[in-house]
């Protein structure tokens, strides 16, 4: 990667820190304290998920393909290596790039990067996570593999019309109404937590809508559900233990389990925050209403289904058989889930596997959590210990390799029998879901000649679908 | 060819061969349990089968799953031609008795056919099979009674018990109260 | 270059013992073909296979994997003049094992005891048996290795691992599995009689994901299979082999080994399931499909060139067949122990294997069997005529109050005891495999004298009311011995590194070359063996 700094963009960027910093990194010598601070946003901010190969990588030294609509991205090598890292990044440079998405070469960021969320960050705070990024973090020289999409999304340029439009360039300013701790959960929330990235939906041109903050998004092959405060749709019913207890352990029982991207926030990011601010993350997010004018009635996505089975028809019998009869997914179900799960759903006693009865992954909105999970599985590390369900799609590591019409069938079951009934699953969702989550064809549309107009929207999808949808996507069919 | 061709938009995976060869091999007991239920499906009617759980409630005082029961009883009408009036005379008896339970009125079922009778629907429902041996008809696995009786200590062989490596538990004594199932 | 036909290392049979060959060649850099009898299942299948069986053959593990016609194993419910295995003898030989991709560690109950310097030893140490061409000292980094390719939990304190006379230079990749309540009270009566009962080193994950496979959650169904795959079985890596680029065949019954007019192994022939021969070549062949299986293959592969059979210019192929003889006491106790919480073997007495009484008769290894007891008891508990809360109390009481204690020997080396060809054939044609087998007067001895004596001790400290002994041994499904190890050519089948002493591309590791049983599950050795000739293998084709 091209780290040549472009004098240019420098001085087109507003030097916010020029007094406070001299020109290069290398001089610089922070306090312990400082260098801590900046660590413990560094976690809030969880820039170590997409940072490093969690397969093979080392921290922060990039090289973690994410999936997108439009094409793989590559995560960059943030250590301080001065030829392949940050080590040569001014403080100027570094809040370019967290708060504003702009390289130190002057380019733009893919809005994989949530620099949107991050651009609330405090000036305090940007200078203590460049103080850790500087001095606390390993340099790794090794150059992380760039990212190659194809035209026209390889043309960065085009992103600086999107930023004009949806980058809010506005510092966290404290509301005088609310209380302290609203205020740095908000702050939190918004800015180093990016809750909206992925929770939020996209507008016309994948900007956040936000009208309809934190009411769910599609992330890749996961649904990130609605988190305000409905009661039905959203996690209104939680009580402010609940939702700290779920962001501690990525578990609430009998309601919902992280996955995906959010086991990946709870694994390195939210456990490790302090109780203050978890529960001032908690006490924000608890606030936001829901976008629906008058709230839902009903049962909760947490309490639907019961215990139940239907092992009458076909205990006893060949298994051959029973795959081809109606009971399939019933069937599928006994053979590759009730193992741990237990063959009611009801999950283990202690609550260590859930039931998938009262459980917010068979019983959401839509159908897109339940496929991924039995896809992709669940990969979690709390300090209760690595939480761990195999995969069940092409993955080396799949228990048993289900093609689309088994997970189809076996999604159907589980909706059916413990979760949200209405709901239905085809084999074409499933590969869907197999990809790595919807496709745009936006590159197609871009070629074809829209102009520039749809040259901004590519990027934009491109960047914002990007975001959380790497790797675990693409199976390599068998051969 | 690496392996058997895996189509991802397939129909459900098990090859017609798999399917044959499975038939083909596995002993016969299945096969046979595994084509009873449709036939008999249709030859034991409504009341039978109403008749058979209000019995297998009088033998047991658990609660009993009427899908499981509905094996049983298919497997029953063939096996013993005059089901209907044994179902009959044996809840006569233990209503003659106001029966609430078993022990109120096994003693009266008279020896031979029909106490053997109550004793293998007993045995269906405990060992979730036809007999002991090998070509048994299976109703259950998960439900057989057996496991109940022990669920508050032992797993059901297959199906876990606890998160990893936390299933460190006292020796419940015999004193212990039987689950309640 | 990897075909359908050829390529530069060919590997009959998808055992553990293939597979871990397999991968080190492919991470290496050569193209990997395996050739696997038997067919290629899904876990789903087999799970439900053994769920859909009654309760009263649950404990046969055939019942979950129907063998195909053309790649026959014993079945539980042969007659003895159609069974597969054609037995002779004053003790049977009547092995299980699978012929599956994937092979038998499928049921396996990943028991993993190394053995000790002694065990290697039994001729220079008490006058008996064979010593090992290597020493435990060479074996100890393959062990290593092992453990942490398969996922080997155990202690970490050293007082409870085993072996005590061995180095040990890494510690186990997971640490020990909890005991059950009975495994918790069996080690406190085995206390009391000065007698160690020590966590087994098993091929479980132990209370974490290991290589990409889930924790145990304690489905107490090791054998006849994992659920979910917390333990290691040759299956969890086919997938990955494949990826990695190895082609293979399955439903494909190797049936001839071909030499060449340099007595190198040119090609191996196989029938598939429609009985057409097919032919592959290559530059290397590694037989592994099982001690049964492979000296049945090398004598039914005999030429003008070889006689006696490939690689039998010994005439040892086939002979020293061992197992671990065991005797099983059912023990009805008075107060409960509970078996059935967490994996199915968790727990044994090692030190019984050991000591200077080895000059006189076998050791024994005395394991506490942890399978819940429902299956077991549940018929005759029914047959008492009981109903209502008596019956639940009985069916309660005899699960909770009785148990299986294993005392597992060993066996010596004995020429007699042997497989040859017998004259019954296969779907395919193929000659059945004969065994005759007797365990031999050092084994028996120990029956007497020794395992039995303490077996019933222990028994009585359990508080046994009731002790039913098996009446003849039964066996361990523990196949070694047929293609045995040593340095002298006239007098074993396979060198150090378990390549063929009459043919130079030719290897057949695996339990086969086992010199001698010690008392401890063989799969671990095995496996250490196969890594030592992985490594061998890999600096021969370096040099081809």
């Amino acid at each position: 990667m091209n780290m040549k700094m472009i004098k240019s963009f420098a001085f087109a960027a507003p030097l916010v820190f020029a007094a406070l910093v001299p020109a290069m990194a290398s001089a610089q010598e922070f306090s312990k304290e400082l260098v801590e601070k900046g660590r413990y946003l560094a976690t809030a901010s969880d820039c170590v998920a997409c940072h490093t190969n969690h397969a093979d990588g080392k921290p922060m030294a990039g090289g973690l393909p994410m999936s997108s609509p439009v094409g793989t991205i590559m995560s960059t090598n943030i250590t301080p290596s001065k030829e392949f890292g940050i080590g040569n990044y001014t403080q100027a440079q570094f809040s370019d790039a967290v708060r504003k998405g702009v390289r130190g070469d002057g380019s733009n960021l893919y809005p994989a990067m949530p620099y949107v969320s991050y651009s609330v960050m405090t000036d305090e705070d940007i200078h203590a996570l460049y103080a850790y990024f500087m001095q606390g973090v390993d340099p790794v020289d090794e150059k992380a593999p760039e990212t190659k999409l194809p035209f026209p999304m390889n043309i960065r340029a085009s992103i600086m019309g999107w930023n004009l439009l949806f980058r809010p360039n506005e510092v966290h300013v404290d509301d005088p109404s609310q209380s302290a701790e609203w205020n740095r959960g908000k702050y939190l929330a918004e800015g180093a937590g990016h809750c909206s990235t992925c929770h939020t939906p996209r507008g016309a041109f994948m900007q956040e809508q936000k009208s309809l903050n934190l009411t769910g998004g599609q992330v890749g092959a996961w649904y990130a559900p609605d988190i305000t405060n409905d009661k039905v749709h959203g996690i209104g019913s939680w009580s402010q233990q609940d939702f700290v207890t779920y962001l501690k352990t990525g578990k609430l029982e009998n309601k919902a389990q992280a996955a995906g991207s959010m086991a990946e926030a709870i694994s390195y990011s939210f456990q490790h925050l302090t109780d203050g601010d978890l529960n001032a993350i908690v006490t924000y997010v608890r606030s936001v209403p829901s976008a629906n004018a008058s709230p839902a009635s009903g049962a909760t996505r947490f309490d639907n289904g019961k215990a139940g089975n239907d092992m009458a028809a076909f205990r006893g019998k060949e298994y051959a058989e029973s795959l081809a009869g109606n009971h399939a997914g019933a069937q599928i179900f006994t053979a590759n889930c009730a193992s741990c799960h237990g063959y009611n759903a009801q999950g283990t006693r202690d609550g260590y596997y859930p039931s998938l009865f009262h459980n917010a992954a068979t019983a959401g909105d839509n159908s897109i959590n339940v496929i991924s999970a039995i896809l992709n599985g669940v990969d979690r590390h709390t300090d209760a210990g690595h939480v761990f369900m195999p995969p069940f799609g092409d993955q080396t590591n799949a228990v048993v390799q289900l093609n689309n019409v088994e997970v189809a069938s076996l999604s159907n079951y589980l909706l059916a029998q413990y979760g949200n009934e209405k709901l239905k699953v085809t084999p074409e969702d499933v590969q869907v879901i197999r990809e790595g989550g919807p496709k745009s064809n936006i590159v197609q549309l871009a070629r074809i000649g829209m102009g520039a107009g749809a040259a901004v929207v590519v990027f934009l999808l491109a960047g914002l679908i990007w975001y959380r949808a790497r790797r675990k996507t693409l199976p390599v069919p068998s051969v | 060819m690496t392996r058997q061709p895996k189509d991802l938009n397939g129909t459900l995976m098990m090859s017609r061969r798999g399917i044959l060869l499975g038939g083909a091999t596995l002993f016969a007991g299945s096969i046979a349990a595994s084509l009873c239920p449709t036939l008999a499906l249709a030859a034991v009617d409504a009341g039978t089968q109403g008749q058979f759980m209000k019995l297998s409630n009088l033998l047991i005082q658990h609660q009993l799953n009427p899908a499981v029961g509905a094996r049983i009883v298919d497997m029953a009408s063939g096996e013993y031609k005059n089901l209907a009036q044994m179902l009959d005379a044996i809840i006569a008896i233990a209503e003659k008795k106001n029966a609430a339970q078993v022990e109120d009125f096994f003693a009266d079922i008279p020896d031979g056919e029909l106490k053997d009778f109550a004793h293998w629907v007993i045995s269906a429902w405990y060992s979730g099979c036809s007999s002991e041996k090998r070509n048994a008809a299976v109703f259950t696995y998960e439900e057989a009674l057996t496991f109940r009786t022990t669920s508050d200590v032992v797993t059901i062989p297959s199906y876990g018990l606890s998160g990893p490596n936390l299933w460190t538990r006292p020796n419940v004594p015999l004193s212990a109260p039987m689950p309640r199932f | 270059m990897v075909t359908k036909n050829s390529a530069d290392v060919v590997i009959v049979g998808t055992g553990v013992v293939g597979v871990v060959i397999a991968e080190q060649l492919l991470d290496a850099g050569h193209s990997v073909l395996m050739i696997e009898a038997g067919p290629r299942v899904t876990r789903a299948e087999v799970v439900e296979n053994w769920r859909n069986a009654p309760l009263g053959v649950k404990g046969d593990t055939s019942v979950a994997y129907p063998s195909r016609p053309w790649a026959p194993h014993p079945m539980g419910n042969e007659k003895p003049e159609d069974a597969y295995l054609q037995l002779s003898g004053p003790d049977s030989y009547a092995q299980t094992f699978i012929r599956y991709a994937g092979g038998s560690t499928w049921h396996w109950a990943g028991t993993s005891w190394r053995l000790t310097p002694e065990d290697m030893r039994l001729k220079s140490l008490y006058g008996v048996g064979r010593d090992w061409a290597i020493d435990y000292d060479t074996l100890e980094s393959y062990y290593v290795r092992t453990e942490n390719k398969l996922g080997i939990c155990g202690p970490s304190d050293r007082g409870l691992q085993w072996p005590q006379t061995g180095a040990r230079s890494a510690p186990y990749p997971m640490p020990a599995l909890p005991f059950s309540p009975g495994e918790t009270r069996f080690t406190e009566i085995a206390k009391s009689l000065g007698y160690n009962n020590i966590p087994v080193a098993q091929a479980r994950n132990s209370g974490m994901p290991y290589d990409g496979r889930p924790a145990c959650c304690g489905n107490n169904n090791c054998v006849p299979v994992c659920p979910v795959a917390a333990k290691y079985d040759a299956e969890t890596a086919l997938h990955r082999l494949e990826k990695k680029g190895a082609t293979l065949l399955v439903d494909s019954v190797v049936y001839k080994v071909e030499t060449n007019a340099q007595n190198k192994i040119e090609a191996v022939s196989y029938y598939d399931q429609h009985k057409e021969s097919h032919r592959i070549t290559g530059k290397l062949f590694v037989l592994a499909c099982n001690g049964l299986e492979n000296p049945k293959l090398l004598l039914m592969s005999k030429d003008d060139r070889n006689p006696n059979g490939v690689a039998n210019s010994s005439d040892q192929v086939g002979r020293n067949m061992m197992d671990h003889p065991q005797l099983t006491l059912t023990v009805t106790t008075k107060e409960p122990f509970w078996s059935g919480v967490g994996p199915v073997v968790n727990s044994g007495i090692m030190e019984t294997s050991q000591g200077s009484f080895r000059s006189e008769h076998a050791g024994a290894y005395f394991r506490y069997n942890n399978f819940a007891r429902n299956r077991f008891v549940t018929f005759a508990a029914l047959k008492k005529g009981l109903v209502g809360k008596a019956l639940d109390e009985e069916i309660r009481r005899m699960t909770a109050c009785t148990a299986d204690v294993v005392a597992a020997h060993e066996v010596l080396p004995d020429p007699n005891n042997r497989l040859t060809l017998s004259d019954k054939t296969d779907w395919l044609g193929l000659p059945k495999p004969h065994i005759h087998y007797d365990v031999g007067e050092y084994t028996r001895r120990s029956a007497e004298v020794y395992s039995l004596p303490i077996g019933k001790r222990i028994a009585e400290a359990m508080g046994a009311t009731d002790v039913k002994i098996s009446p003849k041994f039964n066996q361990s499904k523990h196949i070694m011995g047929g293609t045995i190890m040593g340095n002298e050519a006239s007098n074993s089948v396979v060198d150090v590194d378990c390549r063929s002493h009459d043919h130079e591309n030719l290897f057949i590791p695996g339990g086969g070359a086992m010199a001698s049983t010690a008392c401890g599950n063989s799969t671990i050795t095995m496996v250490a063996l196969a890594i030592k000739s992985a490594d061998a293998i890999v600096e021969q084709m370096r040099g081809a």
